[in-house]
């Protein structure tokens, strides 16, 4: 029996070193972290790799707490995030249901394609805000990198092997309420202070979530939360999708970070 | 590949990408996981592996090599039912049938982590499930019921059996 | 009538609990292939060529089928009850909406199957779509139907007719014409089991057909009509159903089963994917219903305007007989003597529409009632008193002449005050469903009163759907 499946060289390392090896120059090489976006794009014969690297024994799942740091490796799932400093853990409650975000991960959730006809990714403005550092390996060896610089150059060149940030003084998350588990959040707004700054993510309006350095500025400057939150479409410009138009998107993001400013205070 | 289903080891031959609902279905023909969506968002093909509920269309199987897989087959037979499908079947939590599957292994890892779990939690725990024909209340009130042991059999009101004392006449030209 | 409030077991309750029951895609035959469909990706489109010899080539595919392969092509699924056939199983010269199928693949794997139907060349020549069933009504809409822009076989009219008492007059003598516009959307029914089936070639040269049908016969006679077989060729073998909801009686899968059964000579299985469920799957209609009705300050209702255009989606499936249930129930659970109805089954490029639970009459009860609303909030009067006042009584006639013998309008209106803490007036709370007489019987309403006793009201087959002006 012929078939694309049967032609898939499937790794699976057990170590970080091996899964580092494995993935190499990542070119041609699809990432398998929790499975709930890459495998049904198999299953419905999208997507038919080549050479696959399932990341689950890697020893990439953990949470490490000291010092006022904490580190999250790529395949902790999203459910062990729940607990988490704010806004990364009401962020990682609203994913999906329970199942599903004990099998999606944060690294797979950090790459998830750019959003199209679903925002996925709802972690990277709560890592945004968190001032969250990414270490991946990949071409040129292993480095690390802002969260929303690896965001625009594109984490899917990048093997994401943990993230760390320090623990926030304050973290506050505003979304538009999902109506129940199967709806995803079309907008996550995530703001943190981290030793006196604050900084603002949004994920839900454009491609990838992004840093809103304009919020922010206006934010420091007057500390009034309604007006720095009027100056977030000069930051982000919103899209039309199934879930939503741009027209909402840009009548809601404003009351959503002026929540998440006054929350933060 | 090896796979222990319900108890019974396995060696499996699809590829390595295959998803564990592909391998249970076809392969080793335990139907009771559906497939609903595909995609992980229904919850009709959630099984158990190695004790916690996952999505089975979204597992690829070398990520679960060697695990414990546990489905609604291994649960109970019809003169044996287990907690949940006592439950499931005394308050009437099934129409179709199709998402029964899903629900009752994500209601047996619930009645495996012991203790007690309000309505609010079974909830919880379920919202990934859907469900179109219920309405969802009598499946919480099962599951809710399994999880705090209070669990009754499905007794009926009336003897439906076969009534062989009594004859039927048939007279030819009139409604029978 | 023993059974009738006891507790009984669900006949299926033990299989569905123990996973023993068996739904179509739980069925294994051995050396069962799976089916793919090349859908339509325009909206309208002419179809210049089709070309699936690469398909047919590649390894692992057992069958190809196009329009060539269907021994009748066009039929219709109301053809039995005099409705012209307007849809061909396999596209066939144009395409009227994304998703229509044009060609299936019978293949070793889904894999394969995909494949194959990425290999299937097809040439297009794009047309102008429409989508909406208010520009499709318009004299210079497009039209890509053979029949026109909408459906022509209501007898002698274009569209489903019905007529009572004198209209215009009632709207003369009105104190006030309360008007309004209805759209509900399309809704999928969105079964938890997508639609499927599995055809199984048997020596003796019959079709034993694994189905999901909701309606066993029915798909039998479209599967044998298409196929010129008799009935007496086709084993159809249903059980528990995955969930239909109205959606599973369009036999979506069936029949080009069979078609690639017969090729092959093989077992072949047709699973839609959600996405095909959500995508090309039959919905409910949307629908258009403008109401006018002509009603006194006192909260009468003296008469009442319809214009309903019903979306089909590009082809007539039920639609014609989903307008003509919606006709029946143009004026609720009230009595309204003089009415003029007007409902059209409009074509769009649009996914053909179908049954869902309560068709065709869940638009028009929706729309009667948020009117009557409407009027109550125009009249200045309790939307529950003017629905009392308004309501069915035995001895009242529908806008089709059926004599109401035992209209529970009355009775359940005032049990929903009663639950929802909503009070009503005490010459409210004491009404019944009895014959009008007195006050409840005022002028306006003598002529359309059945006589007492009578069963039937008068009916005059010369004149237009039984009667009327």
């Amino acid at each position: 029996m012929a078939g694309t499946l049967e032609a898939t060289e499937v790794v699976v390392p057990t170590s970080r070193q091996d899964a580092v090896a494995a993935f190499g120059d990542g070119g041609d090489v699809t990432v398998v972290a929790g499975g709930t976006i890459v495998v049904p794009e198999i299953t419905h014969g999208r997507l038919r790799p080549r050479r696959a690297v399932l990341l689950g024994k890697a020893g990439l799942a953990h949470v490490t707490r000291e010092r006022g740091r904490t580190t999250i490796g790529a395949m902790t799932a999203v459910s062990e995030l729940e607990g988490l400093p704010e806004p990364l853990g009401a962020t990682a409650r609203n994913v999906a249901d329970i199942e599903v975000r004990r099998q999606a991960t944060l690294g797979g959730n950090l790459c998830a394609p750019p959003g199209v006809e679903s925002p996925r990714g709802d972690l990277q403005a709560a890592l945004i805000a968190l001032g969250a550092q990414v270490r991946s390996a990949g071409p040129g060896g292993e480095r690390t990198d802002p969260v929303e610089d690896l965001l625009v150059t594109g984490p899917e060149g990048r093997l994401v092997l943990e993230v760390e940030f320090a623990d926030p003084q304050a973290g506050a998350q505003s979304s538009v309420r999902r109506p129940h588990a199967h709806a995803y959040t079309i907008l996550n707004v995530c703001a943190a202070r981290t030793g006196g700054e604050v900084r603002v993510g949004v994920s839900g309006a454009g491609p990838r979530a992004a840093r809103c350095r304009a919020v922010e500025e206006a934010f420091a400057q007057a500390g009034d939360a309604e007006a720095a939150a009027a100056r977030i479409l000069d930051d982000v410009t919103p899209h039309d999708d199934a879930l939503a138009s741009a027209w909402y998107r840009s009548r809601t993001l404003p009351v959503l970070v002026g929540r998440a400013l006054t929350d933060l205070s | 590949m090896r796979l222990t289903v319900n108890g019974v080891e396995h060696d499996v031959l699809s590829p390595p990408l295959a998803t564990l609902l592909h391998v249970l279905r076809e392969e080793l023909a335990i139907t009771s996981p559906k497939a609903g969506c595909l995609q992980g968002g229904c919850g009709a093909c959630t099984v158990l592996v190695d004790g916690e509920p996952r999505r089975a269309c979204l597992t690829p199987i070398a990520a679960i090599d060697g695990a414990s897989v546990s489905t609604v087959e291994g649960l109970g037979a019809p003169d044996d039912l287990s907690v949940v499908q006592a439950a499931f079947h005394a308050h009437y939590a099934a129409q179709c049938g199709f998402c029964t599957s899903g629900f009752m292994m994500a209601a047996q890892a619930l009645v495996d982590s012991d203790g007690q779990a309000s309505r609010e939690e079974v909830i919880a725990a379920l919202s990934g499930h859907i469900c179109r024909c219920t309405g969802y209340v009598k499946i919480i009130d099962a599951v809710t019921a399994a999880v705090n042991g209070d669990v009754r059999t499905a007794e009926t009101d009336i003897d439906m059996g076969p009534r062989d004392e009594e004859t039927i006449t048939l007279v030819p030209g009139s409604p029978a | 009538m023993k059974a009738v409030g006891a507790r009984l077991p669900r006949y299926d309750g033990l299989a569905h609990i123990t996973g023993r029951t068996q739904y179509v895609d739980d069925v294994r035959i051995h050396g069962t292939l799976w089916t793919k469909a090349l859908r339509s990706p325009h909206h309208h489109a002419a179809v210049r060529s089709i070309d699936t010899s690469r398909a047919e080539a590649l390894p692992g595919v057992h069958a190809v089928v196009t329009a060539q392969d269907v021994p009748r092509n066009v039929y219709g699924h109301l053809e039995a009850l005099g409705v012209p056939a307007d849809e061909p199983l396999l596209a066939e010269g144009d395409v009227r909406w994304k998703g229509q199928v044009i060609a299936a693949v019978a293949a070793e794997s889904e894999e394969i199957a995909l494949a194959a139907v990425d290999a299937i060349d097809v040439e297009f020549e794009e047309r102008e779509a429409v989508f909406d069933i208010r520009r499709a009504a318009d004299p210079d809409a497009p039209t890509f139907h053979q029949w026109g822009p909408v459906y022509p076989h209501f007898g002698p009219h274009n569209h489903r007719r019905v007529r009572k008492g004198d209209v215009d007059r009632a709207f003369d003598e009105a104190d006030v014409i309360v008007e309004g516009v209805y759209r509900p959307q399309a809704i999928e029914h969105v079964p938890m089991e997508t639609q499927v089936a599995l055809a199984v070639p048997e020596a003796s040269g019959r079709l034993t057909i694994y189905s999901c049908t909701q309606a066993m016969y029915f798909s039998m006679g479209v599967v044998a009509a298409h196929l010129q077989w008799p009935l007496s060729k086709l084993k159809f073998v249903g059980g528990t159903v995955g969930g239909g909801f109205g959606g599973k009686v369009d036999t979506a899968t069936e029949t080009i089963c069979a078609l690639l059964a017969i090729k092959s000579r093989r077992p072949v299985k047709w699973r839609f994917t959600r996405e095909e469920e959500f995508l090309v799957s039959s919905t409910r209609a949307p629908w258009h219903i403008e109401l006018r009705d002509a009603v006194t300050t006192d909260g009468w209702i003296l008469g009442r305007r319809t214009l309903t255009l019903h979306d089909a989606g590009a082809y007539a499936r039920f639609s014609p007989y989903g307008v003509t249930k919606h006709a029946f129930h143009h004026t609720g659970a009230y009595t309204i003597p003089n009415v003029r109805f007007d409902g059209f089954v409009v074509f769009t490029n649009r996914v053909p529409t179908t049954a869902m639970r309560g068709f065709g009459v869940t638009s028009v009860s929706l729309a009667v009632e948020l009117h009557l609303s409407r009027v109550a909030d125009v009249l200045g009067m309790d939307p529950l008193e003017l629905r009392l006042k308004n309501a069915n009584r035995v001895g009242d006639t529908t806008g089709n002449r059926v004599v109401l013998h035992d209209p529970s309008t009355v009775a359940v209106t005032l049990a929903a005050a009663e639950a929802a803490g909503h009070e009503v007036g005490e010459e409210y709370r004491s009404m019944t469903s009895d014959r009008r007489t007195g006050d409840l019987l005022p002028e306006h309403l003598v002529e359309q009163q059945a006589p007492e006793g009578a069963h039937m009201a008068t009916f005059d087959p010369t004149l237009t759907n039984g009667g009327g002006h």
